[in-house]
Parts: C-alpha cells; sequence; structure tokens
C-alpha cells in the first residue's frame, strides 16, 4: 500500500537502530515462544522425547511414520482424534456465523431493553469454559440431567453419538455466539446509514437491502470472524474434556485433547508433536481455504 | 391503524425475545439457585427451582475452602489476564508502530515474518513452549499463564493496520515541535489510538481469562491456579459437590458479568472503530 | 487412566490417615519422636528426631474427598509438634491432576518433596527417577514384608531398592440400598452370581427399573479387573510382555457386564459418574464403588440407608481389584539433604498414625493393625477379612498408560455397545501388547 502520509514524517534523520528499539520487546517474546518453539517442536518430533527420561534418541521421522501406520498405538488414535476434531468443526462454525449475524441484526434495530438483551447473549462467554462444561455436565445427563427431564427425551448426550456431538456443539454455540454477535454487531455499526437510506429511496426492500448493503460491508468483518471460529472449533478441548470426557470410547477426544494428553500427561512428546504438526497442515490448508474463497468473492464483487 | 398494528408487532417481538432470553440465561439461573441448595439437595436429580431451605452454607464453605480457593483464583485470573493484556499492548504497539511508520531496511521482511505466524496453529507451540517455560522454572507460576501468549502476532498485525489509517500530519508537527520518535509515539500517535488499544486489551484479556487447556498443564498447585483451571478441578471429584460449585462459579462469574455491564457500550464502540476491517 | 482411579482414590485419602493410624499401630516398640529412637539404624535415617536447620517440606496427596479433612489434621499435628523445625505444606489435588504434573513439578523444583501415591504408580515413577530410595526408613521403622499383603509390599521394589512405606489398603466394594432389598426380603447382599442375579431380577420385578448400573468409565475398569480375576484370569504375563485380560476369563467378565444392560438392569450408556449420583438419590439397588465413599455417603447423603459388603463372587473365585496408598520421597527432596532427612522423618512419624488414619475409612496396610481391637472393629476391615482376594494391577513402569489406552478403552466400547466384549478385548489386547513391548523398551536400563 501506499505510504503517502508517512514520507511528510521523515523530516528528520532517525538513528538506525531506532526502529529496532520499537521492535525489540516484541521480538523477544517472539523469538522465544514463537520462532524457537516452532523449530524446537520439530526438533522434539524426530525424538523419542521423554521429559523425565534422560536418553532422548533420535528416531527420525518415525513418530510420523507411526501417525500413517493403521496398526500403531498412536495412529488409530490419531485419526479418531482428527476425525472429532474434523466434526465438530465442520458442524460448529456455521451455526456460529449464521446465529450470531442473525443476533446481530436484531440487536442493531432500536428497541428498549437492547443493552439487557444484548448482555444476556454475552453472559454464557463470561463464565468461561470450566464452569460452562461442568454445568451442562450435570444437565445433560442421560438418566438423571435435567434436559431430558424435560424434553420427555432419553438421549444419552454424553455417552453416545450422535447426541454426544449435538450436545457439544450446542454447548459450544450456547457459549461463545455472544462473543461473535458483539463482533459482527461492531460491524453493522460501521456501515454508513446513508448506504439504506439511499437504498431505501431507490426503493430496494429489506432482502434486498440486506444483499446488498449489509452483507458487503460486513465482508471484513466476516472474515475474521469465519477464520476466528474455525481456529476455535478446531483448537476445542474443555468442552469434550469436561463434559462428555471423550465418551463414547474417544470418539469425542479431539485432537488437541489427544495432543495435550499424549505430551503433557503421559509426556511422550515427541509423538505429540508430530500429532500437533500434521495437525498444523490442515488448519493452516483449511486456513488457506477460507482466505482465498474471501478474496474470490471480493475481486468478484469489485470487478462488477 | 398502522401504528396500532406496529406496536403490537412490537410488543410481539419483544415478548419472542423475551422468552428467548429466558430460556438462555436459565442455565445461568439453574446454577445460581444450585449454589443456594444444601449438599444434598444439590445432589438430588429431581429438578429443582426454588431451593428448600435456601442457604449460603456453600458460599460459606467454599469461601473458606483450603482445596478449592476460589478467591485465590479469581484474583489469579485477574492478574493473569491483566499482565497479558498488559503485556501485550506494552510490547505490541512500539512494534506495530515501527512497523506502520518508520522506514528502515528489514520491515518488510520484518513484517511478513511476523505475520507469517498468525497462520501457524497455536498447537504446534503447546509441547516445545511446556518445555521451554519447564527450562525457564516458570512452570506453576503466573509468568507461565502471562507472557509465553504474548509472542502472538495478532497484536501487533491488529495495532499496525490501525496505525497506517492515522493520518501522518499529527506526526509531521510533533516532529517540528521537536519531538523525537518516542515523544511523537508517546504523546501523539498513542493517544489517537486509544480505542484500537482498549479493544485488544479486551480481547487478550477475554481469550487469556477463558484460557484452560494451558493454565491447566502449566499450574500445579492449587494456590497458583486460574479459575477455569481451579474450577475444571471439579471434574475429577468423583461425586462432584455442585452445590459448591456453583458456588464458586457466581463467585467468579458475578463480577465480570458486572464489568461487562457496565463496558459493553465502550467494548463494541471500541471494536467498530478500531478496524477489524482488514 | 488413573484420572478416575485417581478421583476415586481421592476417596481412598481417608484411607491414607488409616494408613499412617496402621503404620503407627503396628510401630511396634520403636516410639519416634517421643524420644525412643528407632531400631537399627539403616542407611542415613535411624528414626531419631530431625536436628537439623528449618525446613519447609511440600507434601503432595490426592486425598479431596471425605479423606482429606483427616489427613489436613494429622499434618497440622505434625506441624505443631515439630514447626519450629519442620514445616509442612500439605497440598491437596485430584490425582489425576497430580500424576501428570509431579514429574514435572519436580524436575522444576516445585514439586514435592514427599508424597502419597498409588502402589500402581511407584515403579514408573521410580524408573523415571522421580522418586529416591527409603531403604534406610523401612529399616528404621522395622517393616517387614511378613507384616504386609504381598502384593503392596513388592509394589515398592523397583530394581533392588525399596521406594515406598505403605499406607493403606483400599479395595471396590459393594454397596446397597437396604430399603430396596428390604422389599424384596432381603437383609444381605446377594454373595454369588446366581443370588445376584435373582436379586435383581427381584427388585425389576418390585418396581425398581434399573436396579444395577452398568458404568463405562470409573469405575467399569476396576468391576472388569476384579471378575477377570474371579473368573481365573490374569491382567499382565510375569515378564510383563504380554496383556493377558483378552482370555476367555476377560471375555467372561465383560460379557456379564454387557448382560446386565442386556437383561435391563442397567440403563444403557450411563454417563460419568450417574450411577453413583444415582445411588445417592434412592434410584439405585446395588452399585460397586470404592471404600473411600464411605464418607462421602455419609456426609452428603445422610438420609440414604445403605450397607457395604464385599463385591459378590461372580465367576467363582472371589477376587476384588485393590490398591494402596504410598508415601514416597521425590527427587526434589533429594537435592537437599536436610530436606531429605526432614522428609524421612516425617513419613516415619506419618506411618506410625495409621490407627488414625484407619478412623478415616482406609483399611491400614499392616497386618498388625488390622488385628488392633480398635481398628478391627470398622466396618472396612470386614472387607479384608480374607486377604486372598485383593488382587492388585501389577507394578509395571508405564503400566498407567496401558491401562489408560488399552484396558479402560476396551470396556468402554464394550459396556456403550460399540463392539462385541471379544472385539473389544481383541482390539485392547493388540494394542496394549505394543505398548507393553514400548514401555519394555523405554524404561529398560
Amino acid at each position: 500500500m501506499s505510504v503517502p502520509t508517512a514520507s511528510g514524517v521523515r523530516v528528520r534523520r532517525m538513528r538506525p537502530w531506532t526502529p529496532w528499539a520499537f521492535l525489540a520487546p516484541y521480538l523477544l517474546l517472539f523469538a522465544v515462544f514463537m520462532a524457537l518453539p516452532i523449530g524446537f517442536g520439530f526438533w522434539t518430533s524426530l525424538h523419542e522425547w521423554d521429559i523425565n527420561v534422560p536418553a532422548k534418541p533420535f528416531v527420525g521421522l518415525s513418530n510420523y511414520a507411526d501417525l500413517f501406520d493403521p496398526s500403531s498405538v498412536d495412529g488409530p488414535r490419531f485419526w479418531t482424534a482428527m476425525k472429532a476434531t474434523g466434526i465438530f468443526t465442520v458442524f460448529s462454525v456455521p451455526l456460529l456465523i449464521v446465529l450470531p449475524l442473525l443476533v446481530a441484526l436484531l440487536m442493531n434495530g432500536r428497541f428498549r431493553g437492547r443493552n439487557l438483551y444484548r448482555a444476556v447473549y454475552f453472559a454464557p462467554y463470561v463464565l468461561g469454559v470450566a464452569v460452562v462444561g461442568l454445568l451442562w455436565r450435570f444437565l445433560l445427563d442421560g438418566n438423571i440431567g435435567l434436559v431430558n427431564h424435560y424434553l420427555g427425551l432419553d438421549v444419552q448426550w454424553t455417552t453416545d453419538l450422535p447426541g454426544a456431538w449435538v450436545a457439544l456443539i450446542g454447548v459450544t454455540v450456547w457459549w461463545t455466539l455472544g462473543l461473535n454477535s458483539v463482533i459482527f454487531l461492531a460491524g453493522l455499526q460501521d456501515i454508513p446509514r446513508e448506504l439504506y437510506e439511499a437504498a431505501m429511496v431507490d426503493g430496494a426492500g429489506a432482502w434486498h437491502r440486506f444483499r446488498a448493503i449489509t452483507l458487503p460491508g460486513l465482508r471484513p468483518v466476516t472474515l475474521f470472524v469465519v477464520n476466528a471460529t474455525i481456529l476455535a472449533s478446531a483448537n476445542m478441548f474443555g468442552q469434550s474434556y469436561l463434559i462428555t470426557v471423550g465418551a463414547p470410547a474417544d470418539q469425542t477426544k479431539t485432537a488437541i485433547y489427544l495432543i495435550a494428553e499424549t505430551g503433557l500427561r503421559q509426556f511422550d512428546m515427541g509423538t505429540a508433536s508430530a500429532m500437533s504438526f500434521v495437525l498444523a497442515a490442515f488448519l493452516m490448508a483449511a486456513s488457506g481455504l477460507v482466505f482465498g474463497a474471501f478474496r474470490n468473492r471480493r475481486t468478484a464483487g469489485d470487478t462488477a | 391503524m398502522r401504528t396500532e398494528l406496529r406496536g403490537l408487532r412490537r410488543s410481539l417481538l419483544h415478548l419472542i425475545l423475551a422468552v428467548i432470553a429466558a430460556l438462555y440465561l436459565s442455565p445461568l439461573v439453574y446454577m445460581a439457585v444450585t449454589s443456594l441448595k444444601t449438599r444434598e439437595g444439590a445432589g438430588s436429580t429431581t429438578p429443582e427451582w426454588i431451593p428448600r431451605p435456601a442457604t449460603l452454607d456453600a458460599y460459606r464453605e467454599i469461601l473458606g475452602s483450603t482445596d478449592f480457593p476460589v478467591v485465590t483464583w479469581f484474583v489469579n485470573s485477574v492478574a493473569a489476564a491483566t499482565g497479558h493484556a498488559v503485556l501485550v499492548l506494552v510490547t505490541a504497539a512500539p512494534a506495530a508502530y515501527a512497523l506502520a511508520r518508520l522506514d528502515f531496511r528489514g520491515r518488510r521482511a520484518a513484517f511478513a515474518v511476523i505475520v507469517a505466524t498468525l497462520f501457524v496453529p497455536p498447537v504446534v507451540l503447546l509441547v516445545p513452549n511446556f518445555l521451554i517455560v519447564n527450562e525457564l522454572a516458570w512452570v506453576d507460576s503466573l509468568p507461565a499463564v502471562i507472557v509465553p501468549a504474548a509472542a502472538g502476532a495478532f497484536g501487533v498485525f491488529f495495532l499496525r493496520q490501525f496505525f497506517t489509517t492515522l493520518p501522518g500530519e499529527l506526526e509531521e508537527a510533533a516532529e517540528l515541535d521537536g519531538c523525537n520518535r518516542w515523544q511523537t509515539f508517546a504523546r501523539v500517535v498513542l493517544p489517537l489510538a486509544k480505542p484500537a488499544l482498549v479493544t485488544l486489551f479486551v480481547l487478550s484479556f477475554l481469550s487469556n481469562w477463558n484460557d484452560f487447556l494451558w493454565p491447566l498443564f502449566v499450574l500445579l498447585s492449587p494456590e497458583s491456579l486460574t479459575l477455569p483451571a481451579g474450577l475444571g478441578n471439579f471434574q475429577g471429584a468423583n461425586s462432584i459437590r455442585y452445590d459448591l460449585l456453583m458456588a464458586g462459579a457466581m463467585i467468579a462469574s458475578i463480577p465480570v458479568l458486572l464489568l461487562y455491564l457496565v463496558a459493553q457500550r465502550w467494548i463494541i464502540e471500541g471494536i467498530s472503530r478500531s478496524g477489524l476491517k482488514g | 487412566m488413573t484420572r478416575s482411579l485417581s478421583r476415586r482414590s481421592f476417596l481412598g485419602l481417608t484411607g491414607a490417615t488409616g494408613l499412617a493410624a496402621a503404620l503407627s499401630a503396628c510401630g511396634g516398640g520403636t516410639k519416634l519422636g517421643a524420644g525412643g529412637a528407632a531400631q537399627s539404624p539403616a542407611a542415613t535415617f535411624s528414626g531419631g528426631e530431625y536436628t537439623g536447620p528449618k525446613v519447609t517440606l511440600d507434601y503432595w496427596n490426592g486425598f479431596t474427598g471425605g479423606d482429606g479433612p483427616h489427613m489436613r489434621a494429622m499434618v497440622d499435628a505434625f506441624n505443631k509438634a515439630f514447626g519450629g523445625r519442620i514445616e509442612v505444606r500439605n497440598v491437596t489435588r485430584q490425582w489425576a491432576d497430580l500424576y501428570p504434573a509431579m514429574p514435572t513439578a519436580i524436575a522444576a523444583g516445585k514439586g514435592p518433596d514427599v508424597a502419597v501415591i498409588h502402589n500402581d504408580w511407584i515403579s514408573t515413577f521410580a524408573a523415571r527417577r522421580v522418586l529416591v530410595p527409603l531403604d534406610d526408613v523401612v529399616g528404621a521403622l522395622g517393616l517387614t514384608e511378613s507384616d504386609f499383603i504381598p502384593a503392596v509390599w513388592k509394589a515398592g521394589e523397583y530394581d533392588g531398592r525399596r521406594y515406598s512405606v505403605p499406607l493403606d489398603v483400599h479395595c471396590l466394594g459393594d454397596y446397597w440400598n437396604t430399603g430396596h432389598l428390604g422389599r424384596i426380603g432381603l437383609k444381605e447382599a446377594p454373595a454369588d452370581g446366581a443370588a445376584y442375579a435373582e436379586a435383581l431380577k427381584g427388585l425389576k420385578d418390585a418396581g425398581i427399573e434399573h436396579p444395577f448400573w452398568m458404568p463405562n468409565k470409573w469405575p467399569a475398569h476396576l468391576m472388569f479387573m476384579s471378575l477377570v480375576w474371579q473368573f481365573g484370569g490374569q491382567l499382565y504375563s510375569e515378564d510383563g510382555l504380554r496383556a493377558l485380560w483378552g482370555s476367555d476369563a476377560g471375555e467372561q467378565a465383560l460379557a456379564w457386564m454387557v448382560e446386565q444392560i442386556d437383561k435391563g438392569f442397567s440403563p444403557a450408556k450411563v454417563a460419568i459418574d450417574s450411577q453413583y449420583a444415582a445411588f445417592k438419590n434412592g434410584q439405585v439397588s446395588l452399585t460397586w464403588d470404592g471404600i473411600w465413599q464411605i464418607n462421602d455417603l455419609k456426609t452428603n447423603a445422610p438420609n440414604l440407608k445403605w450397607e457395604l459388603s464385599p463385591v459378590p463372587d461372580i465367576g467363582g473365585t472371589p477376587a476384588v481389584w485393590s490398591a494402596s496408598h504410598n508415601f514416597v520421597l521425590t527427587a526434589q527432596a533429594g537435592r537437599d539433604g536436610d530436606k531429605m532427612q526432614a522428609a524421612k522423618f516425617f513419613v516415619d512419624y506419618m506411618s506410625k498414625q495409621s490407627t488414625e488414619w484407619a478412623k478415616a475409612g482406609m483399611i491400614p496396610a499392616r497386618n498388625s493393625v488390622r488385628q488392633e481391637p480398635e481398628v478391627a472393629a470398622l466396618p472396612q476391615i470386614a472387607l479384608a477379612r480374607n486377604l486372598d482376594v485383593f488382587h492388585f494391577i501389577p507394578a509395571l513402569p508405564g503400566v498407567g498408560d496401558v491401562q489408560t489406552k488399552a484396558l479402560e478403552l476396551a470396556v468402554a466400547k464394550a459396556v456403550l455397545k460399540q463392539a462385541s466384549p471379544a472385539d473389544a478385548l481383541k482390539e485392547g489386547v493388540a494394542t496394549a501388547d505394543k505398548l507393553l513391548a514400548d514401555n519394555k523398551r523405554k524404561y529398560a536400563q
């Protein structure tokens, strides 16, 4: 981009190290907790690495090979977990985009008690996943929980499929809907009112205004929300850890859950690192797809 | 006639909204109700929306408990989230300013490297950062939950986008007045960036406040846990004391909820004015 | 793995007090701390009072249940008596969180100096060099194998050294609702397979829809292991290289568990801990759970009328899963000579309080203590009348991982009807064998 304004600022010469002084504190953090761990993590994944066992033999790519070997112990476990992460992400992200958008549109209107309603939808998010998870585990119990009691159902929300997925996704939507709504709301308030007024003068209906003004106006915010939500969903841990504990038979144990358990509970850090790099490759591919989709649309929209 | 109809529609809308809101909040209400039950009442499997008898025993017990020191957890969480958010601002703001406004060799490369890590899923950092934190002997202490996540590139990226939109004339004027770079940054740019800084603070605070996995593994002793990790410990108890858990959850949530009610306008404005517009 | 174990064990914590009690009671003759020196001084610790500079000891345990207050009282008493020289900081966490945290925390110097852990963790931690040997403490206490259940004693040995001072034993028991059983005229819990089936049928006919809920997680694997032993099976081979729980005995055990659902005695797919919550609420007639639940039931379900019996003999040979709590010293204390001495003194002192600890619900590990009249009258001691029924998970390094990744998963799969018992076991054993081989290699040398 052009930085026309910056050109004027270069009135006075600055010492060559000044910019680096500005950058230094962040770069220090960046080096120690971002750059170093990426390399170190990969290094770890090439070893049989147990934090408490002094010998850490180099094993090359065999931790990775194990993950792709259906007869190994970790391979099938890992892909079951990847599948769990995939299912959760695919089903939760659309809901976490559409519902918050609807709520934001509703809350963008002018009516009494608006702030109160906004607070209502945001409230669960403030609780944090620990409270949310334990609260819902109590409410969702298939035999003695309130949910089945009031719905008159006999669904095992925490020990059976697909019930467990419905429960985990439902709880996640309930928990984080408010956050995404607030961000959409911010985007909505950013769209110039005049655009709507002009459209009304032109006689555009509500649906047309939504398509022609609201949606394009929200595109940047939507990109942010979609990407953040995909990452958050792909990192789902607490809900499964607290509500289903991976049940039934580890099928709702997500990839990050398995990685944390393998690396930080069982201290098989080499395998855990290999798992995290494979998961990361998938996530980066997903992010790439999202950005690609938005970019294409943008150019299409701009030329239209 | 028309206004009447509108009035009717309006109250219908209100009714629907109210019902949805009530349903939405009902689990929280049940949480509040359960926190007021006796320990047997809370363990009962028959739903009861009115605690009989109502008691503050659970609050009394949890406030005096050494195994579940919720107040300590709350203080830890506030300290961790605040510390984290402050650290993000203090490190990201000057870095973002340099990347947005200062012309130097290596700027593009530095920015490219930093932004590239936005696409690195945090999961790859989990195990190595645990090992690094362990090497630093930070395990089981607040720095472990404050510092590592501040290396994320989001703050720098976010503020840089904001700084590039600021008009340059003010900085020029400051330069002419004899301010050096630091003074320009601190006295002119930062005040202008207040909304963006506030937003970044809030986002960083919330993400740290809600973080569960990392503190669960990196904090060990009960008195150093944050709220999510501490409350998550109830999961292990084979018969969960729901009265205690809910009382703890109430103590933990009410201050934050109040804070949000007071500050929500500000937060929303902050988010909208500070250009998530990429 | 031991997550659930841990949590149950926390109840066992209550037991820890008992263990200490047991130990002190059996201390027979040696009076520590009170001036009398212990017997033959072993290596470095001979039982005398700690005389070095003042130290603070971090003491970790998982006694978060009804046993917690007992342990805390014992620690308080210790601090009161020796606070001038030794200050013990009691850190109680869920077992599930305690075990993974311990090695790292110890390596970082922020862990425990002394801890209580379960028998099946000793060899794993010893192999990981998280623990230091305490042959001298055992010598000073005059503890000998003959006074203990052999499996409990042996679990503390690794590579020729002794790493633990056993505190207590705890096991699975059969809790029953006296009102429910009374309805079908039973005054005792049914003690064998036929009687159990008949009672369950009677209870169902008497209007109790599901008298016996079958869990898929904790304590399902403890039930399964008990049944494997009852049907004459074993868990692992002597050399620690093969999982044997997929044998006929294993299939019979798991089939029995699944059958309870098929016969309608249990609802399908019971959620974690539901069976216990339902028992507390009078919806379940019989449930198997650890003896550490005694205190929980007493305090949190005071209106429930219940009794505790030994787990019924379903398979033909009485057997029940058991475990023990053990004092251990860590490598962290090992780095500081004074701490080491103080920690040994602490273990020595605590282990003499085992009568006290027994009152918290646990079974003292020492045979001699269990015979003391004061202890013998406690309800849980009845379960230990025949020690031959107590079976333990063998002390193989890394066995915790094998249990979680293979055995517990197989049980969950079968109970949740994701696979037939035979298939679940076959798959589980294959996984277990690979893990056992890995462990053998990893912990070799």
